[in-house]
């Protein structure tokens, strides 16, 4: 051991043959090792390593590392999210979408299925920054079908869908869903009877409207929902008197001269009115109907 | 030729969580000499385990030096001519005693086919070779002594140092391990050992150490240590009268035999001249030496009274 | 000086071997690992993946238990007991003897890992999916045992068991955490915290460099460089951590 390590030369005094051994000589070796060893490390580390987040690529699906976490899944879930969220906002990582979906539909999900942030963090990341929306209601699905009680989920789908996949008929079903949750806002029931507007059911969403209005306890939503019900109330009526007179056309072989005679000939019940209770406008030549006011919301 | 010096030697020891220093041994120093018998005596608790542990580098002393062998504790060169017994031997329970014989072979350097010779050797004559293959953990605590013993003595030490050798032994293991040592000597070695049973270390020691509360309270030959006590004789007369006998200290009375304490010669000859007639006479004397017991007690004592302030205190 | 060693290492593994802690674990050990087989037949898939990753996750585990339960009393016990007495009494250095205790410790987990890695190797070729690959994989954990029983025996020097217990096993988790540091160190903006992070980063052990079980799973082939790197980084930081149990107990008080 005394030729070992020539660098712990003990001071002069204690180099007498009688003079105790110290551990002078043992602190300096391992700090020597100690310096060598980080020197060493930071030359040489990332070929040691490999890249820091390259295993955490190959993390099995969450139902085995379950039994790693014991126990502490949430956490883990926790743990793993946070990374998540790091290496997604590093946008030096090439190929980083390659597991999005594993990773927050396989693991985190898995681990803590009750987790709300992954499922919202993770959809977005999903829609805007790697451009799959589906991938991304695929996620939110998986949360629905976890979490029921949460209004938010579905009401991100149907957004989702609204948005970016402009799908207005999921876009409904998505919200139709997340109104039904106890606690969902109002304007989750807004959103869904809009989208049934645009997804073509005119009638539909002027049920709905009209039911948000009889509903509506604060003057502003009952303002908004008037508005839809007037201009879909006249969307409505003017479909339905254009039914009428294809109708009448078929059984007389000519245009109704004025939209009376619709009701005379028995094909509407009465002449409908508009919302300001005014008579439709109707021009005998052309055979159309149309609203002698202004659409509220410019259509 | 000093095997063993200790010069000045203080030791301390503190508690975790209190700041106060407890001094176990204060200004401690004595020498061994080549080829004597030494024993280390002193209450329990007094500081002769430290002691013992300083001089074998398992402690620092926190002042003074320590030379084993000419050369500090710390160094391994220090140890190789010494062997120890601590007391309360601690081995690995789980070795046999072949086993645990054998490892400590090697610790010394011992290459076969020599340590299988010196092992076998060393169980004889501890008188264990016919137990060496039982697991440590089913001796008798007289069989863990010697086989302490055999460890100690594995590679012939000069120096072989003991830490209570006696305790826990009946009076044959006692006696064994006083002949060892006797032994010991002849062959020229010398041994150091502690204990608080003074009457074998009258018996045996060339010098003695007494340590009281950590203070070298004497140091000599146990001649010299109990030479400067007044010596006395025990006379047992067979005396028929009531009364008291005209010289000496009355210990007992029993019938017409009384038991009196004579302090000095001239007495003695005074007692012993006056029995004449009256039916007294002389039934026995015997020289009663200050022991080494009485000499601790009072050093004990002292000790005390010094502690309580009573007496002044000398400088740690 | 290397006789004394070797008796000190070999007397350590006798009296490991003889303590039933180890048999324990290596029981549980061989039983988990031939539960991979069990476990297997849940999965929808490959079962080659559930195998492997059981397997090597078990010999981790059961090593790095080993290592530390057997490192943290490897000292402090013998102190306790006060065996080490006599010990000390011979003409032996306490480097010596921490050394010695080392090697036999070292000793006792190649033995440990041999036998568990031998019942993996027998479950996977009964399997037909053995691999060169996975002993590197386990070389790679042997090395990481032998580093955190360092690190259990400096703090065996140190304290006793319950502390050495929770420190080392500390040290275990931010080893394999390490990678932390760089985030958050890019997250932080006071450079005495940026400087602290690099520090911590630098200075604590670094477990990462002796995992290579996601890449043997995965096929993926290990670079022999990464072999030489932990190599390097045992015998560096290990060294270290020895050194500083040697001083350590170099100056102990033997109560």
């Amino acid at each position: 051991m005394s030729g070992a390590v020539a660098l712990g030369a003990a001071p002069a005094g204690r180099a007498r043959a009688g003079a105790s051994v110290g551990p002078l000589r043992f602190v300096l070796a391992a700090a020597l090792c100690l310096v060598l060893s980080i020197a060493f490390q930071a030359e040489f580390g990332a070929a040691g390593r490999g890249t820091a987040t390259a295993p955490l690529l190959y993390l099995p699906s969450g139902r085995y590392l379950q039994i790693a976490a014991l126990g502490f899944d949430e956490l883990l879930a926790d743990a793993l999210y946070l990374w998540s969220i790091q290496y997604y906002s590093n946008y030096d990582i090439a190929d980083r979408y390659d597991y999005l979906e594993h990773i927050y539909r396989d693991v985190i999900t898995e681990l803590d299925p009750r987790y709300l942030d992954p499922y919202l963090t993770g959809s977005m990341i999903m829609t805007t920054e790697a451009q799959q929306p589906e991938m991304a209601l695929r996620l939110l699905d998986k949360g629905i079908q976890k979490n029921p009680d949460q209004w938010i989920l579905p009401f991100e789908a149907g957004f989702t869908c609204y948005q970016t996949l402009h799908d207005y008929t999921r876009a409904a079903r998505y919200f139709d869903l997340a109104q039904a949750v106890p606690g969902a806002p109002p304007i989750v029931q807004r959103f869904k009877a809009e989208m049934t507007r645009r997804a073509g059911d005119i009638r539909d969403s002027l049920q709905e409207w009209a039911a948000i209005h009889d509903a509506a306890t604060d003057e502003y939503v009952r303002t908004i929902a008037w508005n839809h019900v007037h201009d879909l109330r006249v969307q409505v009526d003017l479909e339905d008197l254009k039914q009428a007179i294809a109708l009448y056309q078929d059984r007389t072989g000519q245009r109704p001269a004025r939209l009376g005679a619709l009701q005379t000939a028995g094909i509407l019940p009465a002449t409908p009115r508009d919302p300001e209770g005014r008579p439709y406008l109707y021009d005998p030549r052309t055979g159309v109907p149309s609203y002698g006011g202004l659409s509220i919301l410019g259509r | 030729m000093a095997v063993l010096t200790l010069d000045g030697v203080a030791k301390s020891y503190r508690t975790h969580l209190s700041l106060h220093k407890y001094w176990i041994l204060r200004d401690l120093s004595f020498e061994v000499r080549e080829g004597e018998i030494f024993g280390f005596i002193g209450t329990n608790g007094a500081g002769k385990t430290t002691t013992i542990k300083l001089v074998l580098g398992l402690l620092f002393p926190d002042k003074g030096t320590i030379r084993l062998c000419g050369k500090d504790p710390s160094r391994p060169e220090a140890r190789r001519r010494v062997g120890f017994l601590p007391e309360n031997p601690y081995f690995h329970d789980y070795l046999t005693g072949l086993e645990f014989l054998d490892f400590h072979a090697r610790l010394h350097g011992f290459r076969q086919p020599e340590r299988r010779k010196r092992v076998l050797e060393l169980l004889e004559r501890v008188g264990l070779h016919n137990r060496a293959d039982r697991a440590l953990r089913l001796y008798s605590k007289g069989m863990l002594q010697r086989i302490g013993l055999a460890q100690a003595l594995l590679h012939d030490p000069d120096v072989v140092i003991l830490d209570e050798p006696m305790s826990g032994l009946d009076p044959i293991g006692r006696r064994d391990v006083r002949d060892l040592i006797l032994e010991l000597k002849r062959r020229g070695r010398t041994v150091f050992f502690s204990t608080h049973i003074l009457s074998d270390t009258e018996t045996i020691c060339d010098r003695v150490g007494m340590l009281v509360r950590g203070r070298l309270a004497a140091l000599g030959s146990v001649e010299e240590l109990v030479r400067g006590e007044v010596g006395s004789w025990e006379v047992t007369l067979a005396w028929p009268s009531p009364q008291d006998p005209p010289i000496g200290q009355v210990l007992s009375r029993r019938e017409d035999r009384v038991l009196l304490r004579v302090s000095s010669q001239a007495d003695l000859h005074r007692l012993v001249g006056s029995l004449n007639g009256g039916g007294a006479k002389l039934v026995a004397v015997s020289p009663a030496r200050r022991s080494l017991e009485e000499l601790l007690l009072k050093e004990v004592r002292c000790a005390g009274a010094q502690a309580d302030g009573v007496v002044e205190e000398g400088r740690p | 000086m290397s006789g004394r060693i070797l008796a000190i290492a070999l007397n350590t593994f006798r009296e490991a071997i003889r303590n039933r802690i180890l048999y324990l674990l290596l029981v549980f050990a061989v039983a988990l690992i031939l539960c991979a087989q069990a476990l297997s037949l849940l999965t929808v898939g490959s079962e080659e993946k559930i195998i492997k990753d059981f397997g090597l996750a078990t010999i981790d585990l059961f090593g790095v238990l080993t290592a530390v339960l057997l490192g943290i009393g490897l000292v402090s016990r013998e102190i306790e007991r006060r065996t080490v007495y006599v010990l000390l009494a011979k003409p032996i250095h306490r480097a010596e003897f921490v050394l010695g205790k080392y090697a036999g410790l070292v000793l006792t987990l190649l033995v440990n890992t041999a036998i568990m890695t031998l019942c993996f190797v027998l479950l996977l070729v009964a399997k037909g999916i053995a691999e060169p690959a996975m002993l590197l994989a386990v070389l790679l954990l042997f090395f990481q045992f032998l580093l955190i029983t360092a690190i259990a025996v400096l703090f065996s020097c140190l304290s006793n068991p319950i502390v050495s217990c929770i420190l080392t096993l500390a040290l275990y988790v931010t080893g394999h955490l390490l990678w932390s540091f760089d985030l958050l160190r890019a997250r932080v903006a006071a450079p005495w915290a940026r400087a602290l992070c690099l520090t911590l980063q630098r200075v604590l052990p670094d477990l990462a460099p002796f995992d290579v079980k996601g890449m043997v799973v995965h096929g993926i082939p290990v670079p022999p460089e990464r072999l030489g790197y932990a190599l390097v980084y045992l015998v560096l930081y290990g060294g270290a951590v020895l050194g500083l149990a040697c001083a350590a107990f170099q100056r102990k008080e033997m109560q």
